[in-house]
């Protein structure tokens, strides 16, 4: 995508939830923040999976951000918070990263997935640090104003947008995908392949830990099933696979039509097992279209544009 | 009485082994043979639960025949869903394989709990057998039978594998499935029939939890965690290393369930902690070949 086509995407994000957080309708902020919160999540996901490897683990840097912020911004004040909070994100990615290096795809992706699942259970057993499970009481971010909540979610969802395209860019995309397709042949053409992952690791971390923060000042009060839920793992993979993996637009896309297929699912179904859509959605688009919305997107433009 | 404690729990934790055992060795054939990642077994594994589970409330089915039934009806669905689905996933990389088989085990938990509600439920068998007792320690019937028939489960797998001409033929579409064309082995077939004998290991294997564990859908999803964190500790394709990893499983977790105080509780961590050692230490599991990783 060329530099123009990505300040206009920034800005039509900017535009957009910018006008949903005017227009003071509850029902369309709250979704909007919803859907922000998701795309951020899902971009995380995205760049950790562009160097092949298949989390299922953000649930894990989810909750460390929200817990991280929301115990720290009371003893440190919010900047310092965050702050800690998302390196402590990043820290426990690249340790992560670090540890499962080695591990090819199956033996990664259940590694990722045991670890987050084994996090929710560190939170319980240690009450006197992190509440357990009971919870832990937040700050409320904008004095809980949701209008001015999600004007700050815009604002991270474009900085994760930024950091997506960074890594989208020459510098660093033959790179990834080269990691990803070919380890090897990455390490013979001079990636440093190890460095690259655990970066990825770390970034991810970091970006999944400021979609937990946001999660945990919605309310001010979070309980561990709430933020380490599997439902964190499975939600940034369905996003990314039905808007488009390996691009920036495609999570953003993913998360906004997901969320209302999701709407309709729940009025349908109800509240348990509304996530059939995302195992349909998962499976319809990697047999019939694995580049996702925007490959469709694309292809209708080709073919579109073919007479000329 | 200290050690007639240790006794007891490593007993029932072996019990628990032989599920264990019966899933993952489901599994390591399917992923060994096919290289599919196939998440999806779990949520067999569940189907076969709800099924001998609904035999023996409906129709008063023993669930020793009613797990046979479900074994048979998995197999029957592992083949359609591999013709209609996995079939096609195949020729995709890697990736997208894990993707996809990830997406159907989404699709089907979510299915079953629209159908049958996420909550937990007891199926209350009669012990099929009488009870082991000796030196003041208690085995109870079913769960000698989930360990006897666990085994068995198993050991047939391992025939099949070692000692039938199609386990031959599985082993060789799985090393090399051009070379294996050019032999004359209908390649497609033969990943097929791992499925369904996959299948019928995870069927008869739902009916092993639903007479020892609660019955909700997202068992499966528990047990397969587990299968894989088995698998990685006996090495991919490894039949009696998944034997052997399911004993470690379950003794971890029998052990700190036990004397930890919450530490049943634990689960996943258990097995999170022990593949993660297992795995730096020796990537392709303790009994796998170094290529396999």
């Amino acid at each position: 995508m060329t530099s123009l086509a990505r300040l206009g995407c920034y800005a039509a994000i900017a535009v957009v939830l910018g006008g949903v957080s005017a227009s003071g309708d509850d029902f369309l902020i709250q979704t909007a923040i919803g859907v922000a919160i998701s795309a951020i999540l899902a971009l995380s996901w995205d760049i950790l999976s562009r160097t092949g490897q298949v989390s299922l683990g953000q649930s894990a840097f989810f909750g460390i951000g929200a817990y991280g912020s929301g115990l720290l911004t009371p003893k440190l004040g919010v900047v310092l918070g965050w702050g800690c909070g998302l390196a402590l994100c990043a820290v426990a990615a690249a340790l992560l990263g670090l540890v499962t290096l080695r591990l090819r795809r199956l033996y990664f992706t259940i590694a990722t997935l045991s670890f987050g699942l084994s996090m929710q259970v560190l939170i319980i057993v240690t009450p006197g640090l992190t509440g357990g499970s009971t919870g832990i009481t937040p700050p409320v971010l904008m004095g809980g104003k949701p209008s001015m909540q999600l004007l700050l979610i815009a604002g991270l969802l474009i900085g994760a947008a930024i950091v997506s395209d960074i890594f989208l860019t020459a510098r660093f995309r033959p790179a990834f995908f080269m990691i990803r397709s070919n380890p090897p042949l990455a390490a013979a053409s001079g990636v440093p392949v190890v460095q690259t992952k655990i970066m990825a690791f770390a970034v991810s971390g970091v970006i999944a830990g400021v979609a937990g923060a946001c999660y945990a000042g919605l309310y001010g009060y979070v309980i561990p099933e709430d933020v380490f839920t599997p439902n964190w793992n499975v939600l940034p993979l369905a996003i990314c696979i039905l808007g488009g993996m390996d691009t920036t637009l495609g999570p953003i896309l993913g998360a906004l039509l997901l969320r209302v297929l999701e709407e309709v699912a729940r009025h349908f179904i109800g509240g348990a097992g509304y996530q059939v859509v995302y195992g349909g959605v998962i499976i319809l688009f990697i047999v019939l279209a694995p580049k996702g919305l925007i490959g469709l997107l694309a292809q209708a433009r080709r073919r579109h544009g073919a007479p000329r | 009485m200290i050690w007639a404690s240790v006794a007891q729990a490593v007993l029932l934790s072996l019990t628990v082994a032989g599920l264990y055992a019966a899933i993952a060795a489901g599994l390591t054939l399917t992923v060994g043979v096919t290289r599919i990642i196939n998440f999806a077994h779990g949520e067999f594994v569940m189907l076969g639960a709800f099924l001998t589970y609904a035999l023996f409330k409906e129709y008063g089915v023993s669930p020793l025949i009613g797990m046979l039934i479900s074994g048979v009806a998995i197999a029957l669905l592992s083949a359609v869903t591999y013709r209609t689905f996995l079939a096609r996933v195949l020729k995709q990389d890697e990736h997208n394989q894990l993707l996809a088989t990830l997406g159907l085990s989404i699709l089907i938990l979510n299915i079953a709990i629209i159908l049958w509600s996420p909550d937990p439920r007891v199926m209350h068998a009669p012990q099929l057998i009488p009870a082991l007792k000796f030196a003041g320690l208690t085995v109870p019937g079913n769960n000698l039978l989930v360990a006897g028939i666990g085994g068995l489960l198993f050991l047939m797998m391992q025939y099949v594998l070692r000692h039938t001409r199609y386990g031959v033929q599985m082993r060789f579409a799985s090393d090399d499935p051009e070379l294996a064309t050019h032999a004359g082995i209908n390649v497609d077939a033969i990943f097929e029939l791992s499925f369904v004998i996959g299948g019928f290991a995870a069927g008869v294997a739902g009916g092993l939890v639903a007479l020892v564990l609660y019955v909700h859908p997202a068992v499966g999803l528990d047990l397969v965690i587990r299968a894989f964190a088995i698998i990685a500790l006996g090495g991919l394709g490894n039949i009696p290393g998944a034997l052997i990893g399911a004993a470690i499983l379950a003794l971890a977790e029998g052990m700190t369930s036990t004397f930890i105080p919450n530490g049943g509780s634990f689960g996943f961590g258990v097995a999170f902690l022990l593949l993660l050692i297992v795995l730096i230490i020796r990537p392709s599991g303790l009994f796998g070949k170094p290529s396999e990783a």
